[in-house]
């Protein structure tokens, strides 16, 4: 993978699982993730509601409840997380890693002045001295295109716009300036217009400062043209992975080009039918052995719904596919390459 | 800065305004009290021996004989200048004596709030935080039992345990705060005490499902991705939106605390508000009974007033109005 | 994208998931059902329990300790009566005067809280300036106050009681019809036609019970301290006849030398509220349940 800051890549996820335990069952809710991410690369990790990313993410930042069983290795920055203590875990976490939720307005605490929220971060793990977390802050606000941002500073979140507050969470993410920021569903609950101009802000924002990025996302329209590498989810499992134009141009697994083929875009003749995945996201409850698409696949057959694929690699090094009967690589497109996705994102 | 402060007086202002019906209510009320003794009052108070004349000395001299709207705005006209009469049989001023017994039961009082909270809540941020633990299936059935202790329960047998079976505290007495801290601070332990049994519990029940509650907020979870510690997250981040739910029980706990004064002030021995209604009913002493509805009815104004702008300052997004 | 099929939000938050059921019951919520099925048994059939000796009869040694007979199994009080009778009659006429309360309570709080609600304006004013005045005085204290005009007698305080708790009730109702007036049911039935009456009875008035099941046991348990407290004053259940909390007053007398005596009347009295306490937080955890499925 592309970037080169030491040997090994920023984070390296091998052999995640994630199950919980119910008094009906045990849900899986994530099944062997594996990737890697490099410095300076942004990531798309893109799936359904339930299939998984959420708490993929959690799982990786330590975040997950209580109940849920994790197993496998998190390595950040070549530190493996599992063999730090809980307390300096959390603050290599805090301060190499910096997380924007889906829901602004709940993210910030009504009781607590913005500026303090947004400096919180580093008076903790940088132990700056109260005016030097102000005039960082200060200027984080300033960076994220709040006008007035010593005023911002002394504000109350009740007192700002969804789009705000937004902004204002990226702000507190910077803090410490992370070598990773993960937007988890960050524009999911703002306004579309709103929606461009932060991820706008996120993406220059990660190549100014050489930052690596994930971007947790359902909409695969915001990864086109914004990631270097994306990894779709479904049911928990990873269905395909590699470099964003790759997956774009040729998708390799039935989901990815359906979800693809889904994706509503300008130069269709108007009033054509949109396309649709037919069926239901698969019951954690109930998990059926082998492909967990299989059901909603129009391609799947026998050895699909009793064998789970294996990864297996689709010419570039880095496209990797779990799927019985993928697309054939020299299929036509499905769509347009990824740098037209812009338009749509 | 100036409109700040005029904003908050004219809150003040308003929410006393608003106690205003309650408090005529009440004091009305407690002024047509003695038109409900059987009888004319005087006689009742008297007894059977009294002779006329003392009967008709007495009602001219209370206006027992006068309707009730004469007799209420003679007593706010002397509400107003300070003077509430005087008891029926010892003569002295009611204010006078009601002021002094009243520091004695708001020591107590404020001393048993004082420690219940520092019980309560500090335990409920703990058992907050790791739910479902030990700690927390226990107290939650130790609060369960404490809850359940009526308030004349705990002084009987907190009573027998420290002043009969250990001998650490004085079984009855009192003396004056300014008068001997230390020694005062020996007949406060036990009352305070049995108070405590029930408001402790209660704090901590009111603070543990308020604590809980914000822990699952999702800014809690940001700041568990900052990397924050536990403690710092309910310290910092915790504390403050869960006080205006603490406030309000501290309101409430109020009438739980003068209740609960009448009965370790009787058993206890304890010259404060609690003892001096229940001389003043075993005496018929009205005049006394009519100043403590109206001294209790003015103190439940004040402070649901003060918790209301207590509200305003905790979070920023009332609007002090 | 469809919903998922589990909502692993749900299951991950800090309380363990609803149950179509109902909740399962602990051991202290069973024991508390049972404790109050056999008070309420052994209230209404004192007569009929045989060999159990009246409330006020000396029948035995002075201030005895438990042992193993039917009479003796609390032990006698300081005039030789069954300390178990005295409970078990005290009992009587404590529920007694708390059933009776309740009932004026429910009855004229719905009454007025239910018409606030639906009607809203002035008579919510009224309502609440009711309401307020009433929580702003400990009941302890009003008791008292009518008793230094009144005397000491069970009736005052029974009406008393009731009396005072017609604003909690009220408040319950009235909060509880207002959450319902916008909800379709309603506006369905005024479509159709039907009256004010019928409205608030038919429609609205059973979605209030769950609630009310739910917050009456504490109450009660309330009042039952409260008329506790004040017989254990002397101002409640006049003696001879048996009280909870007269017989706690009375045990103080002899603590030194018989502190056994306590014993039965504080047992009485804490684990009937605390039953109470336990069943209203029951029904209220059903209550919670049943919201989640609306």
């Amino acid at each position: 993978m592309s970037g080169a800051r030491g040997a090994h890549p920023l984070l390296s996820v091998k052999g995640l699982t994630c199950s919980i335990r119910t008094p009906q069952a045990r849900l899986s809710i994530l099944t062997d993730i594996g990737f890697s991410l490099d410095h300076g690369t942004s990531l798309g990790i893109v799936g359904e509601s339930g299939a998984g990313k959420s708490m993929l993410i959690k799982a990786i930042m330590g975040l997950a409840p209580r109940i849920a069983e994790i197993t496998g290795t998190v390595r950040l920055d070549g530190t493996d997380l599992a063999t730090l203590p809980e307390a300096r875990k959390r603050s290599y976490l805090g301060r190499k890693v910096g997380m924007v939720f889906q829901n602004p307005t709940t993210s910030l605490n009504p009781f607590v002045k913005i500026g303090r929220q947004v400096a919180e971060a580093s008076r903790l793990h940088l132990k700056l001295d109260r005016s030097a977390a102000r005039t960082l802050a200060t200027d984080l606000l300033r960076t994220v295109g709040i006008p007035d941002a010593a005023q911002c500073y002394d504000g109350f979140p009740h007192q700002f716009s969804g789009g705000m507050k937004q902004r204002i969470m990226i702000a507190t993410a910077l803090a410490c300036a992370p070598e990773l920021l993960i937007a988890d569903e960050a524009t999911t609950a703002l306004d579309v217009t709103v929606q461009k101009e932060i991820l706008d802000l996120l993406q220059s924002l990660q190549q100014n400062r050489r930052m690596s990025m994930i971007l947790v996302t359902h909409n695969l329209g915001i990864v086109a043209g914004r990631t270097d590498e994306v990894i779709v989810l479904y049911g928990g499992r990873i269905a395909e992975m590699g470099r964003t134009e790759h997956l774009f141009r040729t998708p390799r697994h039935r989901y990815t080009a359906a979800l693809l083929a889904a994706m509503p875009r300008m130069d269709q003749p108007p009033h054509s039918r949109l396309q649709t995945i037919p069926g239901a996201p698969p019951d954690l409850l109930r998990p059926e052995p082998g492909c967990p698409f299989a059901p909603r696949c129009g391609a799947a057959d026998d050895r699909c719904r009793q064998t789970m694929p294996d990864m297996a690699r689709s010419g570039d090094a880095n496209h990797h596919f779990a799927c019985h009967h993928p697309i054939p690589v020299d299929a036509a497109p499905a769509l347009p390459s990824a740098q037209e996705g812009t338009r749509h994102g | 800065m100036r409109s700040t402060r005029s904003r908050y007086l004219r809150a003040v202002a308003l929410r006393l305004a608003a106690g205003i019906p309650v408090f005529i209510l009440v004091t009305l009320g407690a002024t047509a009290l003695s038109d409900l003794m059987p009888g004319s009052a005087a006689q009742a108070i008297l007894g059977d021996y009294a002779t006329p004349e003392q009967i008709a000395a007495l009602n001219a001299e209370y206006g027992y004989d006068q309707p009730v709207l004469v007799r209420y705005f003679d007593w706010l006209g002397g509400l107003f200048q300070g003077d509430l009469g005087q008891t029926l049989f010892s003569r002295q001023p009611v204010a006078e004596l009601l002021l002094k017994r009243a520091a004695v039961t708001f020591q107590i009082a404020l001393v048993a709030m004082v420690v219940s909270v520092l019980i309560g809540v500090p335990l409920a941020m703990i058992t907050a935080a790791r739910s479902g633990g030990w700690l927390d299936n226990t107290l939650r059935a130790i609060t369960s039992v404490m809850l359940s202790i009526p308030t004349f329960v705990s002084v009987v047998v907190l009573g027998y345990l420290f002043s009969i079976v250990l001998r650490w505290l004085p079984a009855t007495g009192w003396v004056s705060l300014f008068d001997d801290p230390l020694g005062n601070l020996y007949y406060v332990a036990l009352p305070v005490m049995c108070l405590s049994v029930h408001q402790s519990a209660y704090f901590y029940r009111v603070s543990r499902s308020q604590f809980v509650a914000t822990l699952q907020e999702d800014y809690v979870l940001v700041a568990r991705a900052k990397g924050m510690s536990t403690t710092y997250i309910m310290l910092r981040h915790a504390l403050r939106p869960s006080l205006p739910q603490v406030l309000t029980v501290f309101g409430l706990s109020l009438t739980f605390l003068l209740g609960g004064s009448f009965i370790v002030e009787s058993y206890f021995a304890i010259p404060g508000i609690g003892w001096t209604i229940l001389s003043a009913v075993k005496a018929h002493d009205l005049p006394v009974v009519q100043a403590i509805l109206s001294l209790t009815v003015m103190i439940f104004v004040v402070v649901f007033m003060l918790v209301d702008l207590g509200y305003a300052l905790i979070d920023p997004r009332v609007e002090v109005s | 994208m469809s919903r998922p099929a589990v909502d692993t939000e749900a299951l991950t938050a800090a309380d363990p998931p609803a149950r179509r059921r109902l909740p399962r019951m602990s051991l202290a919520e069973y024991f508390s059902f049972a404790f109050l099925a056999l008070l309420i048994a052994a209230v209404l059939f004192a007569d009929a329990i045989p060999g159990l000796i009246g409330p006020n009869f000396p029948y035995g040694d002075f201030s005895q300790p438990p042992n193993w007979s039917l009479n003796g199994i609390l032990g006698t009080d300081p005039l030789g009566r069954s300390v178990l009778s005295r409970i078990i009659h005290g009992a009587r006429a404590t529920l007694t005067i708390v059933c009776v309360a309740t009932a004026i309570s429910l009855c004229f709080g719905l009454l007025i809280g239910m018409l606030a609600g639906y009607y809203r304006g002035i008579l919510e004013r009224i309502v609440d300036l009711f309401a307020n005045t009433v929580a702003s005085l400990p009941p302890i204290l009003v008791l008292l106050a009518l008793i230094t005009a009144t005397g000491p007698s069970v009736i005052t305080m029974t009406l008393t009681l009731g009396f005072l708790e017609i604003g909690t009730y009220a408040r319950i109702a009235k909060g509880g019809v207002i959450s319902q007036n916008d909800r379709d049911y309603v506006l369905a039935a005024r479509a159709l036609g039907a009256s004010d009456l019928r409205i608030l009875t038919r429609e609205i008035l059973p979605n209030l019970f769950p609630t009310l099941a739910a917050l009456m046991p504490p109450l009660m348990a309330g009042l039952i301290i409260t008329e506790g407290s004040l017989s254990f004053l002397g101002y409640g259940i006049a003696a001879p006849a048996p009280s909870w909390g007269g017989m706690v007053a009375d045990s103080t007398d002899l603590l030194s030398r018989f502190p056994l005596l306590m014993l039965g009347p504080i047992l009485a009295i804490v684990l009937t509220v605390y039953a109470l306490n336990t069943v209203g937080d029951y029904l209220s955890r059903r209550v919670d349940t049943r919201d989640r499925q609306l």
